[in-house]
């Protein structure tokens, strides 16, 4: 190539360079925030921009988070900005990617919503700022005692992450089309009913989160309770397992399209429940799901409920990477959402949500419990009445047993009949 | 092109082929429809088929001014105008020369710039990755400009040099030798001829990066939210109403740019739409 | 002293028209061709193991019967849809050269669903097609079924039904466009000469019309096949979950938490791209061959 070429070359690659120079990330100092001195954090979030990084699919979650978190923060003088990811995972492998790449401080990502998997795979890279959340002022109000809040995904928090709200597993069913006694109230009566039902069942694909969890319940149930299973009893899990493998391939012809495909996630299955095409669905909120039907993504007939045999139960979590560029905001944030009035708020499915509390409403004095009290009896009957769903908390597996779970419903159900 | 063209012998018009037209226009359009009543209804559920009840809680929630819609749609605008500019100015160079001279490897050089438009997204989508997690260049808005270059840049180029091909160029030798200088040929007689033509491909490269899901969700790693991105995080909310919303208010602009270009270039590059 | 600068730059330009041609390409071929090149060279060099089995990879992939099963639903998925955007596409745009009003309103619409993206089409199918779509709607409407579960399955179906409907609805205004645009060149009165020798309406499009528009539509068919082969929002929004086919097959390695699968995802990357880029270039080769032999 003559001289000149090469000159023009030089140019482009200067003109791309200059291009991909732009700033990414708020690019701040790695301040280091002492929790301890709430005073301190207050000051140093101030002026910050908080980059919240949380699934997205749902318009009413996103508006919640929005209207109800956007204007506190701001008069602390912090700018909300919400990030609406598809796949919690992408922020988790973001943080573990820019880690891997040596970005230590200045993280773009300031705060995850996050538990489970995701959890265990950023606490387990060490990617997850440690000993803060139980030394925010609103930590008082959670009880750190319960097992289901100082464990998630079988492994110790140890103020890595914040409780943000809780959930716990409930089947759907049409109240319409079929009568409140008839619904089966365990596993087993669960497959008796698919059986004399035809079409009329199916379940996400693990590991999309539901279908996962459905799975991993009845694998409780065959292995005779949970406490078989503590401790990661292989022996425990092997004869369960092969037995629910069993059972499962047995089942599959009298699945919707006789198991050949299933649902991706949740959002298929309730589609395919409001119109329909199957009898059941499932939902992981408290306060029921008030809020689906006045979104009118399942009809006012809708009615949830829990097995005899217990659901699994567990909390959500708000999480800080170890290279977060706005630690501070992110701590305030943590902090702000554990507020009673607005745990209450976040509880109310007229607000758009029906989330569970993360607060212990016990330790808080009469006069800042009202609000709670009020959702609760609100309620009505698109929620199973909370006294019930505490009786039949489950807690969950480690995310080892999850993981091993998933594959070997892959092996032995998504690949096995073919 | 125009309506009153004489008609290929033998062929006579009848109502039959307007007929069959009609026919094509309706499978083209047919797919919206029930994106437009999802997107209005409520509770509109298996069998109706139009909406017991009408609502425009789907349409507000998109188009509120706190909806996730506008950073979404000022991010896809952002990064469209970013692909389009660098696509432009390689392709104008490139363009002229590849429609106005012969050279040696010419063959090898048109292959080298085709063939990213054929090989699958992912497979770029995921390659570059690597590489850009290298550079720092992953999860950002510059990675997400390059990678979709590679499918973009391409197109452009291909359409610039198609333009160069059908402009009368002669007219700047005649400028030439009547005294005009280099600059004033190029303002006064080059670029009039192929400013539609330009104007068509550079919307042409807006496009392909408006449309562009894979190389931002790889790149991007999801955080980078454009409106494809928005679209399939709305999707897994399950809310169908929404859903159908958020992908109509991202086709529209779209649509609207091109049946525009057509209405305003009217039919002399029409050639061009044979491009994509 | 400046002008007479640029004037030497632009004679010396002028005595070396290489130098001219060279650095008006450069800038693409550096942005086109770095980008794509590194791209192509990451997912190689990626897709190889550690010195005992260099090519583990590419064996485990190979062995994999989901693999297998999707490379065989993705090769017919593309065939049959580039098959049928093919036929009706060329039908299309001849039957649009017949009419006497609206060609206008067609070619608009031709372009606006050029500019659709794949996710929208992917999106309105899944309204339409469903077993709760639209059109299980209208054959509920109208008696013809009596659930959403007696409406065949066309969404997430083993014959990819929705998948095919969606490239079809996509690519035929592609090769519509295409076919219009050579015709156009061809003239208004292409066919009028055998016309007016007495050929019948089939003699004319099989030996004057066809040959006309074959050399720029066997491209443009190559082109369809490309994309309907490594498009990745469709299948993954409309086809099935197992086998998926190959576009989503590599991202579903390339984002498992298995690091190892990585290498397992570069092999599929590089097995699709060289495949497509080989079906491309034969396809070329052969049909200009084929052209050519109809032409002497």
């Amino acid at each position: 190539m003559p001289r000149i070429g090469w000159f023009a070359l030089l140019a482009t690659v200067a003109l791309v360079a200059v291009a991909c120079s732009g700033p990414e990330g708020s690019g701040a100092a790695p301040a280091t925030v002492d929790v301890h001195d709430w005073d301190a954090v207050l000051a140093a979030a101030e002026g910050t921009t908080l980059d919240l990084h949380m699934w997205g699919g749902s318009s009413e979650i996103n508006t919640f988070v929005d209207e109800t978190y956007g204007p506190p923060l701001a008069e602390l003088g912090i700018t909300l900005q919400r990030v609406p990811l598809a796949d919690t995972a992408d922020a988790v492998n973001a943080v573990l990617g820019q880690l891997e790449a040596g970005r230590d401080s200045g993280g773009s990502i300031d705060v995850i919503w996050i538990n489970g998997e995701n959890f265990a795979t950023m606490r387990q890279a060490d990617a997850l700022r440690t000993d803060w959340a139980e030394a925010l002022p609103n930590a008082a109000l959670v009880d750190w005692s319960d097992r289901s809040v100082a464990n998630d995904a079988g492994l110790a928090v140890d103020g890595a992450e914040s409780p943000w709200g809780s959930a716990q597993f409930q089947f759907v069913y049409d109240s319409a089309r079929i009568d409140p006694d008839d619904v089966p109230a365990s596993y087993a009566e669960l497959a008796a009913w698919i059986a004399a039902n035809p079409g009329r069942f199916t379940y996400p694909a693990p590991p999309a989160f539901h279908g996962t969890r459905f799975v991993k319940q009845w694998l409780y149930e065959l292995a005779g309770g949970h406490d078989a299973l503590v401790g990661d009893d292989a022996a425990a899990y092997e004869t369960a397992a092969a037995e629910l493998w069993e059972r499962l391939a047995r089942l599959e012809p009298s699945l919707w399209r006789g198991g050949a495909t299933y649902p991706a996630d949740i959002a298929d299955l309730d589609r395919m429940f409001a119109n329909g095409e199957v009898d059941f669905t499932f939902t992981q909120l408290p306060a029921g799901i008030g809020a689906n039907i006045d979104a009118g993504t399942l009809p006012s007939s809708a009615r949830p409920y829990v097995f005899d045999t217990g659901t699994i139960a567990d909390h959500h979590y708000l999480g800080i990477p170890v290279n977060a560029a706005d630690a501070a905001a992110a701590m305030v944030f943590a902090n702000l959402v554990l507020d009673p009035a607005l745990q209450a708020a976040k509880l109310d499915p007229a607000n758009g949500w029906g989330d569970g509390l993360a607060i212990d409403p016990t330790r808080l004095e009469p006069a800042r419990a009202g609000a709670i009290d009020d959702v609760l009896e609100r309620l009505g009957d698109t929620a199973v009445r909370q006294d019930e769903l505490a009786a039949r908390r489950l807690p969950d597996s480690s995310s080892a047993l999850t993981r091993q779970l998933e594959e070997d419903w892959d092996r032995n159900i998504r690949q096995g009949r073919r | 092109m125009s309506s009153e063209a004489p008609v290929p012998g033998g062929w006579q018009p009848s109502r039959r082929w307007s007929l069959g037209a009609a026919v094509v226009v309706a499978l083209l359009v047919l797919p919206f429809v029930p994106l437009l009543i999802t997107s209005l209804g409520h509770a509109y559920f298996f069998p109706q088929l139009l909406p017991e009840t009408w609502s425009a809680r789907a349409w507000s929630r998109v188009l509120a001014a706190d909806a996730a819609t506008w950073p979404a749609l000022r991010m896809s605008v952002a990064v469209a105008l970013a692909v389009t500019a660098v696509s432009m100015a390689v392709a104008v160079p490139a363009g002229r020369v590849l429609a106005t001279r012969r050279f040696p490897g010419r063959a090898g050089v048109e292959l080298l710039l085709f063939a990213p438009t054929l090989v699958p997204a992912v497979a770029i989508g995921i390659g570059l990755h690597a590489v850009f997690v290298r550079l720092g260049l992953d999860g950002g808005v510059s990675g997400v400009v390059l990678a979709q270059l590679v499918p973009a840049a391409p197109y452009v180029i291909l359409l610039v040099a198609s333009v160069f091909a059908n402009a009368d160029l002669e007219l700047e030798q005649q400028a030439r030798s009547l005294g005009a200088s280099w600059w004033r040929v190029q303002w006064h007689v080059t670029l009039p001829l192929v400013a539609p033509g330009l104007t068509v491909a550079a919307l042409f490269g807006f496009l392909v990066s408006w449309g562009q899901y894979t190389l931002t969700l790889v790149i991007g790693g999801g955080r980078v939210v454009t409106l494809p991105i928005l679209l399939f995080s709305v999707a897994s909310g399950g809310d169908s109403s929404v859903t159908a919303a958020t992908a109509l208010f991202h086709a529209t602009p779209a649509a609207l740019a091109l049946l525009l270009s057509a209405v305003v270039l009217g039919g002399r590059h029409a050639e061009l739409g044979g491009a994509r | 002293m400046v002008a007479d600068a640029i004037g030497g730059v632009r004679l010396w330009w002028r005595r070396h028209p290489g130098a001219a041609t060279a650095t008006g390409i450069a800038p693409a071929l550096l942005v086109v061709g770095a980008l794509f090149g590194a791209a192509i060279l990451a997912a190689f060099s990626r897709s190889f193991g550690a010195m005992p089995d260099p090519l583990g990879a590419y064996r485990v992939v190979v062995a994999d019967p989901e693999f297998r099963a999707a490379a065989a639903m993705t090769i017919a998925v593309a065939v049959t849809s580039t098959a049928m955007a093919t036929v009706l596409g060329v039908a299309a745009a001849l039957g649009a050269l017949r009419l006497v009003r609206g060609r206008r309103t067609l070619l608009a619409l031709f372009q606006a669903n050029l500019a659709v993206p794949h996710v929208i089409g992917a999106i309105a199918m899944l309204n339409l097609l469903g077993q709760s779509g639209f059109v299980a709607r209208i054959a509920g409407q109208a008696g013809l079924i009596d659930g959403p579960a007696s409406f065949p399955a066309l969404v997430h179906d083993p014959a990819s039904v929705a998948v095919i409907a969606h490239y079809v609805w996509k690519e035929v205004p592609f090769v519509a466009l295409v076919t219009l645009a050579i015709l156009r060149a061809a003239g208004e009165g292409f066919d009028e000469a055998a016309r007016t020798l007495g050929a019948s309406r089939w003699q004319r499009l099989r030996s004057v019309t066809l040959p006309l528009v074959l050399p720029g539509v066997l491209p443009a068919a190559l082109v369809v096949f490309a994309f309907t082969f490594g498009t990745f929002e469709v299948p993954l929004l409309l086809g099935r979950s197992y086998p998926a086919m190959l576009p989503v097959l590599a991202h579903k390695r390339f984002i498992a938490v298995d690091l190892a699968a990585r290498p397992e995802a570069m092999a599929i990357a590089v097995i699709i791209s060289v495949f497509v880029l080989f079906v491309v270039v034969l396809g070329a080769v052969t049909a200009r061959r084929a052209i050519r032999r109809v032409a002497t």
